[in-house]
């Protein structure tokens, strides 16, 4: 069974790839940002664990990277969601609501119904 | 799908590591950069935003740890750095890295050639179609071939038991191609051979199955593919030419596909004739068809899908009966066998478990000793290395990965000895393949390599990686690493220098067994050689021919060998000379069933088998073979006169214990018109097996033979060296018949080495003394190796003895008699095991297996240069200087 740190990872990817498909292709800090700002800020994410997931869902063939030169003539490594990517997206956001529901109607059970 | 894409994209991190982890560190410098960017645009001073962004980073070396984690595989990468290690490991042990890859090499070089023998002639499948479904039949009461008319009517009784039947003969012929004749084993074949077996020609066409059912109706051939390469240099306009065989021409319809050799796996034939032209050979009869007495066909089968041994044999049983009772008088009781053909190569199936256990055994037996003595040196290096390897755990290391490195090292060395040995496996089995059988027959030598070879090579290599690595994996594993950071590094680790007696005294103990093997051998072969075989074979040259292969028949055969041996007798340098169709020893023999004329008034005798010769007037003279009874043979005795015999003195004593023998009659079943009348007995001869019992043999003239053919060996004595007559003999040949070939020419003494007689304890001493001196090299490395390593440990101990005043006359026997402990145990254990397995070797010996003089001899040879061996490292200690000793920490 997935303990928790392996459940955080599987978050946290689905949060990147969730922000690729908003923003579309951004480099590891703009996509640290956007999540840290699109979760109220109540996300803490210590920036540095997005890399390992990037490099994952790069191998898995979710996301592809690309250096590029940025205005500010600066190296900056760029990653864009794959179709794969898009659909895993897809798949993974309605199992994680499916699971929502589930155990919000279970914690929600009264006495004897 | 992403998991394996996940993979094979770490799979190419492996190799690309340094390339990512580069581009890492310039992201992550990126990504602070822009961080600290932005918290200067929002206010905070250059030094507070670093100090800010560095801290919502998180930690950089565990990002950067975490990432190396998942860019390749952890496991195969310190699964390469160990593989690396290793190999730089063995580059700076170099010596002891040749030693025992070598050691490993003979180890493993022996065993695979040995199997690749015993796979060869056993466990290769016939090379047909589903070879797995071929059976063999076989009469159960007596040699296993049968007749026409059995063959016949089992293929017609069990139509549902076998998809086809088919049946063969071998002989050996005289081939004649533009003029030249040439020897040829020819399988003559029912018409459905290749069809049942599924080969198909390489060229022009096989048999049908109607060629092959009336006899001498299809004179047709088919060549082997080797036949086609050597004698017809594969011409392509061979099919459709004739050639001569046994003085009858026969076309060539086409050839066999390369790689098939018939259905015995012993012989290469080189050709293949229907059935029906079996007479051409003049060993059968013209009516064989028919004749229901003639008995030359070995029968197989293929069985049909799902047809099980017992279903065949209870279908076998029917017919079996059927024939039976259709013929009460030959066919009485028959029992039909049938075994699968895999199971029937070397006779009877516990023949051949027999044999190739034994050899497999002794290979076995090397194999370990080789890696005792491995495993005996990587121990003692192993103690060397101790401080590394506490280094290393003081560093993290896990035992686990320390067994690892253990073991790296070990298979690395196992994989290296392995490949050597492929090699040296390969030459061992060219070199068993060129062992002169003494016999022109085709016999089948393959040793070739294939897959099942190869497997129990890289067997071997893995059992040899797992003994070798396992005990310097359990020292590491087991030690106490603490403290050895705080040694000076001559840590010998007291527990274990009972390991590394144990495994010295298991090294003499088994080299002891082998050796004692080989002593046994070799006096075996001694006393074969010296046995009394009841002939003089001394000064006898041996000269084989049948002028039947050039077209005589049996009026003009008779008057060849008449003639032959008048001018031969009357050549310079000849004491006599005579023929004989079987020598001793040789390869050709024949037996008959002999029916004893008795008074009607006698119990009736049983019908029994024994061997005979067909020989010339002045035989036994020629082979000193005394006739104690009666008279020899003379020219009186021709095709004229009377039918006479010579029986040997346990013929007489069988079936004549009370009466004398000289006048007695008895009929042979292949000459059945004609009673033969006893008029001499000889002394018993050995023409089978050197040692046990000698059976009943009876001679008959040459001229009175009851055969077509005119098969002889002259037995030529000479004055002096037998090989000076060859080419006067051989000019006398071809003035009576020019062309005639001959074979088989040596002296009776070299025929005695065939495998009926002194061949099989020449070559088993052979390969037993090679074992013992392989087996005494391990043992002598092992020993000098440990004794050396324990004498150079103790040097500083022996110094600080030295300086305190002992005498070195003393230490260097201490150390000798430390050493000599453990061979003496050694010895012990192997003299037990020796006498243990002594009954496994009794097949193979003509000694008794524990023969005291050879155990007590062996024994002391090797208590001795275990001395040496210990000796001479304990006097290289002994002579280091002390202050070197003392100095050296």
């Amino acid at each position: 069974m997935a303990d928790r740190t392996d459940v955080w990872q599987g978050t946290l990817a689905l949060m990147i790839l969730k922000t690729l498909e908003t923003l579309g292709p951004l480099h590891g800090y703009g996509i640290a940002r956007r999540i840290e700002r699109t979760s109220g800020n109540q996300l803490s994410v210590k920036h540095g664990t997005i890399y390992p997931a990037l490099l994952k869902l790069e191998q898995e063939g979710y996301v592809t990277s690309e250096w590029q030169v940025s205005k500010s003539n600066r190296r900056a490594k760029c990653y864009k969601l794959t179709r794969a990517g898009r659909k895993q997206l897809g798949e993974e956001t309605r199992d994680w609501k499916a699971m929502a529901a589930i155990v919000a109607r279970v914690l929600s059970a009264r006495e004897g119904s | 799908m992403s998991a394996l894409r996940s993979w094979f994209a770490r799979l190419r991190g492996v190799f690309d590591k340094e390339r990512r982890e580069k581009e890492l560190a310039e992201e992550i410098e990126a990504h602070l950069q822009m961080h600290l960017e932005d918290n200067v645009d929002a206010g905070m001073t250059p030094a507070e935003a670093r100090r800010q962004a560095l801290i919502e980073f998180g930690g950089i070396e565990q990002t950067k740890e975490d990432y190396r984690s998942r860019v390749g595989i952890p496991e195969l990468e310190t699964v390469i750095r160990d593989v690396r290690f290793g190999l730089h490991i063995m580059r700076k042990r170099a010596g002891f890295s040749i030693v025992a890859v070598i050691t490993l090499a003979l180890g493993i070089g022996f065993n695979t050639a040995i199997f690749s023998v015993v796979d060869s002639i056993l466990l290769r499948p016939l090379p047909v179609k589903y070879p797995s479904q071929i059976m063999l039949l076989t009469p159960e009461q007596r040699r296993g071939v049968f007749s026409i008319h059995e063959y016949l009517e089992i293929e017609k009784q069990t139509p549902d038991i076998f998809s086809g039947l088919i049946g063969y003969e071998d002989w050996l012929d005289g081939v004649t191609v533009n003029g030249q004749t040439d020897r040829s084993m020819n399988s003559y074949v029912t018409g459905n051979f290749f069809s049942v077996l599924g080969i198909e020609p390489s060229l022009g066409r096989l048999f049908l199955p109607s060629e092959g059912r009336v006899a001498m109706a299809d004179p047709v051939m088919v060549l082997s593919y080797s036949c086609w390469k050597s004698r017809f240099h594969r011409d392509s306009r061979i099919i459709g030419t004739k050639i001569s065989v046994d003085g009858h021409e026969v076309r060539i319809v086409g050839v066999a596909p390369q790689g098939f050799y018939g259905v015995n796996s012993w012989v290469n034939v080189q050709g293949y004739l229907p059935i029906g032209m079996a007479p051409i050979t003049g060993d059968v009869p013209d009516n064989f068809v028919a004749n229901r007495t003639f008995r030359g066909l070995t029968v197989l089968g293929r069985v049909q899908d799902g047809v099980t041994l017992r279903k065949a044999e209870s279908a076998l049983g029917i017919a079996a009966r059927q024939l039976s009772h259709e013929d009460p008088r030959d066919e009485e009781d028959l029992t039909l066998a049938v075994f699968p053909e895999l199971t029937t190569r070397l006779g009877t199936p516990g023949t051949a478990v027999r044999v190739s256990g034994l050899f497999l055994g002794l290979g076995a037996l090397v194999l370990i000793l080789a890696c005792l003595n491995i495993a005996n040196l990587f121990l003692a290096c192993a103690a060397t290395r101790s401080r590394e390897m506490a280094l290393r755990a003081a560093l993290g290391a896990g035992r686990g990965r320390l067994v690892r490195q253990m073991f790296t090292e070990s298979i690395l060395l196992a994989a290296a000895g392995a490949m050597l040995g492929i090699v040296l496996g390969w030459c061992g089995g060219a070199f068993l393949s060129s062992v002169n059988l003494q016999t022109d027959i085709p016999l089948r030598l393959e040793f070739s390599f294939d897959w099942r070879v190869l497997s129990y090579a890289l067997a071997a290599a893995v059992v040899t990686a797992l003994l070798v690595g396992i005990v310097p994996a359990i020292y590491v594993s087991r030690g106490e690493l603490g403290p050895l950071l705080n040694q000076s590094g001559r840590y010998t680790m007291k527990g274990w220098r009972r390991f590394r007696n144990a495994f010295m005294a298991a090294q003499v103990g088994g080299s002891l067994m082998l050796l004692i093997a080989a002593g046994l051998f070799i006096r075996s072969l001694t006393k074969a050689q010296r046995a009394n075989l009841g002939f003089d074979p001394d000064h006898v040259l041996n000269l084989t021919m049948d002028p039947l292969l050039t077209g005589y028949n049996k009026v003009q055969g008779t008057a060849f060998y008449r003639n032959l041996l008048d001018r031969v007798r009357a050549l310079p340098g000849i004491v006599s000379a005579s023929t004989a169709f079987s020598v001793p020893m040789g390869y050709t023999t024949i037996a008959d069933t002999i029916t004893i004329e008795r008074n009607p008034r006698e119990a009736a005798h049983q019908d029994s088998p024994s061997s005979y010769n067909v020989v010339s007037p002045g035989y036994f003279d020629n082979m000193r073979i005394a006739i104690i009874r009666g008279r020899a043979f003379t020219e009186a005795d021709d095709e004229h006169a009377q039918h006479v015999a010579i029986v040997s003195e346990s013929f007489a004593r069988r079936y004549w214990p009370l009466v004398c023998p000289i006048g007695q009659r008895f009929k042979m079943a292949g000459d059945p018109q004609h009673f033969c009348r006893v008029i001499g007995v000889a002394a018993d001869a050995r023409y089978k097996g050197v040692t046990g019992s000698i059976g009943p043999y009876l001679y008959v003239p040459f001229a009175q033979r009851p055969w077509d053919d005119s098969w002889e060996t002259l037995q030529v004595r000479t004055v002096r060296f037998p090989e000076s007559m060859i080419p006067a003999i051989k000019r006398e040949v071809d003035s009576l018949a020019v062309g005639q070939p001959i074979w088989d020419i040596e002296t009776m003494n070299q025929g005695l080495y065939t495998l009926s007689g002194l061949l099989p304890f020449q070559v088993s001493a052979d390969l037993a003394a090679a074992l013992g001196v392989l087996g005494l090299i391990l043992a002598v490395v092992g020993i000098y190796g440990v004794v050396s390593y324990d004498a150079n440990q103790r040097t500083h101990e022996i110094a600080v003895r030295v300086a305190l005043g002992a005498q070195p006359k003393a230490i260097l026997i201490t150390i000798i008699r430390q050493g000599m402990l453990v061979v003496a145990v050694g010895l012990v254990a192997g003299l037990a095991g020796a006498f243990a397995t002594a009954r496994l070797l009794k097949h193979f010996l003509i000694v008794s297996a524990t023969d005291v003089a050879t155990y007590l001899a062996v024994s002391t040879t090797l208590a001795l240069v275990a001395l040496v061996a210990c000796w001479i490292p304990a006097l290289r200690a002994l002579c280091i200087e002390p202050a070197i000793a003392l100095r050296h920490e």
